[in-house]
């Protein structure tokens, strides 16, 4: 399922973006960013020219003149010596610039060798260096910074050499954790193997890694420093009286608030102004490396009802007492520079009563989404429209969150690919499953958990009533995804939708769970949609299977007709290249080439630049889905002078015996 | 869980004791003497003399440390060598304001902060969320005493709704120690709130990600009941985290906006024994701000047990 | 010291041979003050692998096989046992491991985005073990790796690119390209394709076995599906929760397995011919019994608790080694004492 998610976003999810062509690229698109860059970039010039441009002293001034408001003399004014706002304003700006740097230059040259020392050696050394970072933390920074300035006496140069020493814990903190993640990653072990010495680790390859957080932080310190220099200067203990500092300045407006409100405004303006510049090229800098917020899974967009009904589809593709009947669905996400493109495009599938049907396809073909569709839970940037969606007769097209809750949970019940992770961390297993009881069938809580100790039982959970109020960390993967299997069951739907459930677990796992499926449709008579990558468990228990690449339905059939005798030539590659427990001819067969991107879909056949047989016509325009037989369809031009290869039967060879299996010799 | 407790709060002493000493040994690295400070820049050599050896200041330094350090376990911080008031008393009188202080900075934090949070977090990428986002990096990047100079014009001075200076103790008179808490409280707490809004949003935003919120959604269970319910409190973790480490921030501000609305705080003993060079009081005062701190840091840890079932077991 | 190989000649065990391998990570702690107790994750493993040849080190998750792996490449220090490795005793390797090692052994891991570093461009991640081993600079690195990329299939273009804008195929084509890079004798490949999709799973076994041809690298194969493994290797070692039960050639393990659990193992594998996977499903039902949970028993053989066979000595001690007719051999108390063989049925 991660991977049908990651479609809509590809670039985005798979990785951060790290080129430095690209990077430069986004930075010009994120507007704001180059703004409050260039407010810095003001901010900068005013402190770095202040001699030049300020139009008086900011130190000197006439007591006559104290007060005086706005003038084309003194544009923002005097305070209550008779000093010219503006130029103090802009000399602040020295002094809180200039204090930044100190305590950052500081914490940087302090902190950064320390956290990469600390996190890359690991031992003792971090150990000691933690405990004084712990120490030095707990304190608050105001009453510490109070503390050293009350051992060096104050002094803005000696006070900013405080907050330096203190931010500096902060970078060891931040380094070292960041080292410490980053010396986990795989990719050290992979230099390590290389033959990368400790120094070219640290240096060419973790340091790379940890410097967009660093950036930031380093940013973000910046703004913080400005406001403590103001904060300290404020109090006295920073920029000495009658320094031309914000924070000094601010003292002064609060001497006088009650003759001159005016003066709190300039200096308070230029502090939020500066930290706020600061604040958000950090934000900007993150944004660059890290990837974009999204709403999550809370953000799902309905599937809209398409006009009309869509064509009939062939023979093949629907059945005559369907429990789901899906016609024309399709699913469009934003492209990287390719604008909204169809990751699941005129999808039709039916599901009969009792029936199981596999829904095959590698990643990126559009499985997961299809699933996904039938519950209403794509995620926001994915826009789902579709003829029908019928359930049991019912259209669920264009029906709204609301309207489907009763669908959800209630009819259709859905197992996922990773066990642990879909089962709420924080809550007991029993208590989720109740949840669904509680939710769909109004049962009480006794009610509810004596409901759930038989579906755990039904599920072959050993102990039931006692794993009831354990909570999902306490499974194992496999417990776990009958835990989910029961969830699903609980409020008996009519279709259970299985989406990978069982890629995540053990081999020998796996088959206990296809085990568990075949014997509660036998009990149940459910029908069930499973969705997988594995041909195997197509051929383990669906009865019918539908082929999917690139977003469209390729093939669909009986399982054993279709895995025998394929029509497309894309199942018979799937079939023949996967290995099987069988002894080996030559190289392996393989579909050469990889599977396109959503935005490089070809116009014709979409599978035509990887097949063997592919002709010019291939490529000439869609190709439609096509019957070929009573129950057999197939996306090919070619499918009628083609013979493809299946799966062989191995009649014959040495391990045509079904199963090798122990011969157990008792010992005499 | 009372193990739990126990076991914490043991952990701590040596914390404590880390800082103290700490502390201790770093104002003797001072140049200053306070025995100059006292008797003044005219004093003859012998005065000075005279006033080292009666503060004990001619001690060794070692002898200093252990006489501070008994007197400290038993709840003796020693005495101010300006005002001579025993310092453990008036960190007692001045605790209870700073602590009124903080814990209506974080009331402020919390009540403005989560909210905004979630209803952004639910909206990432649109209209409501980049307003909210928007307010909340202005709130950070707003000095809290410039705030609080703002407030004190706007509703203590313009519309005389609330004090502009002082502290009214709550057994005095209740509505009275809460209006005179009011500005100081939103002058503290909004830059909290701030910082606790953003976290909630980034929790809530990664929280939203799982897999188990989207099972939760396939159950049928109504949005709200999905945030309130499944979302909420494993995005509360992180935000335990930041609210902690503001408790911290907020026990600093306080000095700040304590010295701006005079309020007889610890801010306040502060920033007078650091002018006037008072080693004792500022000794006393990062000993109780580091207990007061550990203490709360205990409390949110114990919340994460109660919020994530894997650190329980431990 | 010689092994037998698939195709049944005898070739020298001299490239790698692991003896009593034994690795142990810490557990958790039942109180902060208590030592940490102690989790064997290897116990006490043999292997030998001559050149050239391939074997597979197949089990579950938690087997102990991708520790196995780390160890051989002195990525964690073992606690016990002897590795011994294209003439280097790994056990005497101090904190620097010598770039000689480096050179004769190189690895390619799983997750192949993960593996490579998210800052470099494919070009500089080649780049680098020319310029670590050899001193490699200018022209003749760029000549080096261009012949690099060309031998796993990749094109000149992809030299600008960063990993993650290639597919998982090709990033694994870059991480073999890597290894061959220092042209080692031993290549540790510790789940290959499991990250890929089965069509491009094929490409990459394929380009394995053409490299082999021509360097005449050694592999040592870990992974889980044992379908893969058996197309992939000469000889098969089958690992159960920190054991090796059962070894022998490929063909043998997959055709007639001497120990239960290899035998559960392979009636799980699903096969895509739905009339053998009925069959398949059968045998899997016969042979299923929950995986158990916890710690590894400290006695006896650890698959005994799932094991239909089960005897009252099996909980009592591991079995030795029994030789089983058609080559390898096997750790199971069902095959006592003279050579055993395992019988189709």
């Amino acid at each position: 399922m991660t991977e049908a998610l990651a479609t809509g976003t590809a670039g985005a999810v798979l990785a951060p973006d790290r080129s430095g062509a690209r990077i430069t690229a986004r930075l010009l698109h994120s507007k704001a960013t180059l703004f409050w860059a260039a407010v810095v970039l003001v901010v900068v010039l005013c402190a770095v020219l202040a001699p030049l441009i300020a139009p008086s002293d900011p130190l000197k001034g006439d007591i006559r003149d104290g007060l005086l408001g706005p003038s084309a003399h003194h544009w923002l004014g005097t305070d209550k010596l008779g000093r010219d706002v503006l130029s103090r304003v802009l000399y602040g700006a020295r002094t809180a610039l200039l204090s930044a740097v100190e305590a950052v230059g500081i914490a940087a040259v302090v902190g950064i060798p320390l956290g990469l020392l600390s996190g890359y050696l690991g031992g003792w050394t971090d150990r000691i260096l933690m405990r004084i970072v712990e120490g030095v933390m707990s304190v608050p920074f105001l009453v510490l910074a109070i503390a050293l300035i009350s051992v060096l006496g104050p002094g803005l140069w000696k006070s900013m050499a405080v907050v330096g020493v203190v931010y500096a814990m902060t970078l060891v903190r931040l380094v070292r954790g960041e080292a410490l993640a980053a010396r986990e990653e795989l990719y050290v072990d992979g230099v390590r193997v290389a033959g990368a010495g400790s120094g070219r680790i640290v240096f060419r390859h973790i340091l790379p890694n940890i410097t967009p957080p660093l950036i930031v932080q380093i940013t973000l310190m910046i703004a913080g420093a400005i406001i403590a220099e103001a904060t300290l200067s404020f109090l006295g203990l920073g920029a000495q009286a009658g320094d031309a500092s914000w924070g000094s300045m601010l003292s002064d407006a609060q001497a006088s608030i009650r003759e001159s409100f005016f003066l709190a405004l300039p200096p308070g303006f230029a502090i939020l102004l500066t930290v706020l510049a600061f604040n958000q090229v950090g934000d900007g800098i993150r944004d660059l490396f890290a990837r974009e917020a999204k709403a999550g899974s809370m953000g799902v967009n309905p599937v809209l009802k398409a006009a009309g009904q869509g064509e009939a589809p062939p023979a093949g593709v629907f059945v005559d007492d369907p429990v789901l009947s899906v016609r024309d669905l399709t699913v469009s996400f934003p492209q990287p520079g390719a604008g909204r493109v169809a990751v699941v495009q005129g999808m039709s599938l039916d599901v009969g009563r009792g029936e199981i049907v596999g829904l095959v396809g590698e990643s990126g073909s559009g499985k997961s989404v299809t699933a996904m569709s039938l519950l209403g839970l794509v995620p926001d940037p994915g826009r789902v429209r579709a003829a029908s969606i019928r359930l049991d007769g019912r259209d669920l097209a264009g029906l709204s969150f609301d309207e489907l809750r009763k669908v959800r949970g209630g009819e259709i019940g859905v197992v996922f690919q990773e066990p642990i992770a879909s089962l709420n961390p924080a809550y007991t297993v029993g208590d989720q499953v109740a949840e669904v009881l509680r939710e769909h069938a109004g049962l009480s809580r006794a009610q509810a958990r004596e409901r759930v100790v038989s579906l755990f039982g039904q599920v072959h959970i050993p102990d039931p009533a006692a794993r009831l109020g354990d909570y999902p960390h306490q499974f194992s993967g496999g417990m776990a995804q009958r835990v989910m299997i029961a969830m699903a069951l609980a409020s008996g739907p009519r279709l259970l939708v299985a989406d990978e459930p069982t890629t995540a677990l053990d081999v020998t796992v796996q088959g206990q769970v296809l085990d568990l499926l075949l014997e509660l449709r036998e009990q149940t008579g459910m029908s069930i949609l499973v969705i997988t990558h594995d041909l195997g468990v197509v051929a383990d228990v669906a009865d019918r299977v539908a082929v999917m690449y690139a977003g469209q339905l390729v093939e669909c059939g009986p399982t054993e007709e279709v895995f025998r005798r394929p029509s497309h030539p894309y199942t018979e590659g799937l079939l023949t290249s996967l290995p099987r427990n069988v002894r080996r001819a030559g190289r392996l067969p393989s579909i050469p080439g990889v599977v396109p991107p959503p935005s490089a879909w070809a116009e014709g056949c979409r599978f035509a630049p990887r097949c063997a047989h592919a002709r010019p016509e291939c490529s000439a325009g869609p190709i439609e889905l096509a019957a070929g037989g009573r129950d057999r369809a197939a996306r090919c031009v070619r499918s009628h002078d083609l013979t493809l290869t299946g799966v062989r039967a191995l009649a014959g060879e040495p391990s045509a015996a079904p199963l090798a299996s122990v011969r157990i010799e008792k010992k005499p | 869980m009372l193990r739990t407790v126990i076991i914490r709060l043991l952990a701590m002493i040596p914390l404590v004791f880390l800082v103290a000493t700490g502390v201790f040994f770093l104002s003797q690295l001072s140049d200053v003497d306070p025995a100059e400070n006292i008797v003044g820049p005219d004093a003859s050599a012998a005065q000075v003399a005279a006033v080292r050896a009666e503060l004990g200041l001619d001690r060794p330094v070692l002898e200093q440390y252990t006489d501070w350090l008994s007197g400290a376990v038993h709840g003796d911080l020693g005495r101010s060598l300006y005002t001579k008031a025993d310092v453990a008393t008036s960190l007692m009188q001045a605790l209870p304001v700073t602590l009124s202080l903080t814990f209506g900075g974080l009331l402020v934090g919390l009540l403005l902060g989560v909210p905004s949070g979630i209803w952004s977090a639910l909206r990432a990428g649109r209209a409501g969320d980049k307003a909210i986002s928007l307010v909340a990096t202005v709130g950070q990047a707003v000095p809290g005493f410039w705030l609080g100079l703002l407030l004190i014009f706007a509703f203590a001075i313009r519309l005389p709704w609330f004090p502009s200076i002082g502290y009214v103790p709550i057994d005095q008179d209740p509505a009275g120690w809460l209006r005179s808490l009011t500005l100081p409280s939103i002058s503290l707490g909004l830059i909290a709130a701030a910082a606790i809004s953003r976290q909630t949003r980034s929790s809530m935003i990664g929280v939203l990600q799982q897999e188990y919120v989207r099972t939760a959604l396939s159950k049928g269970l109504s949005k709200r009941r999905v945030v309130l319910k499944h979302a909420l409190k494993n995005a509360a973790v992180p935000i335990v985290t930041v609210v902690s480490f503001q408790v911290t921030t907020l026990l600093g501000g306080s000095i700040v906006i304590e010295r701006l609305f005079a309020m007889p705080g610890l801010g306040q003993l502060a920033i007078n024994a650091v002018l006037r060079r008072d080693p004792d009081v500022i000794q006393g005062i990062v000993v109780l701000t580091v207990i007061v701190v550990v203490l709360v840091n205990v409390l949110l840890d114990l919340s994460y047990a109660w919020l994530n079932p894997k650190v329980r077991a431990i | 010291m010689t092994i037998t190989t698939g195709d049944g000649t005898a070739r020298d065990a001299e490239l790698l041979r692991v003896r009593n391998l034994t690795v142990t990570f810490p557990g958790r702690r039942s109180a902060p003050w208590r030592r940490p107790g102690k989790v064997v994750a290897v116990n006490g493993l043999d292997l030998d692998l001559a050149g050239g040849e391939t074997l597979g080190l197949v089990g579950e998750s938690g087997s102990g096989k991708t520790t196995t792996a780390r160890a051989i490449l002195r990525l964690l220090r073992p606690s016990g046992g002897t590795i011994e490795a294209a003439g280097f005793t790994v056990g005497a390797f101090g904190r620097r491991v010598p770039l000689g090692y480096r050179r004769a052994v190189q690895a390619v891991f799983q997750d192949p985005l993960g593996s490579l570093d998210p800052t470099k461009v494919i070009g500089d991640i080649l780049a680098e073990p020319l310029a670590v081993h050899f001193g490699l600079r200018g022209t003749e690195r760029d000549r080096r790796v261009a012949a690099l990329l060309e031998q796993v299939g990749l094109a000149g273009h992809h030299l600008r690119r960063y990993p993650y804008e290639l597919s998982g195929g090709q990033r694994q084509r870059v991480s073999i390209a890597r290894a061959l890079a220092v042209e080692p004798k031993l290549i540790v490949l510790d789940e290959p394709v499991s990250a890929l999709d089965v069509s491009v799973q094929s490409q990459v076994v394929n380009l394995l076995e053409d490299v082999q041809e021509r360097t005449g690298v050694a592999y040592l194969f870990v992974a889980h599906d044992l379908a893969v493994v058996r197309h992939a290797c000469d000889r098969i070692a089958v690992m159960y929760r920190s054991r090796i039960v059962e070894e022998g050639p490929a063909d043998r393990i997959c055709e007639s397995p001497a120990h239960p659990y290899t035998e559960a193992l392979l009636a799980a594998v699903p096969d895509p011919d739905p009339a053998r996977q009925r069959i398949q499903r059968r045998r899997r039902r016969e042979l299923g019994a929950p995986a158990p949970t916890g710690a590894v028993p400290a006695t006896g053989c650890p698959f005994a608790s799932r094991c239909p066979h089960r005897m009252p000595v099996c909980t009592e001690s591991f079995p030795d080694w029994t030789p089983v007719t058609g080559g390898g051999r096997v750790a199971c108390h069902l095959h006592g004492g003279s050579p055993t063989t395992p019988e189709e049925t």
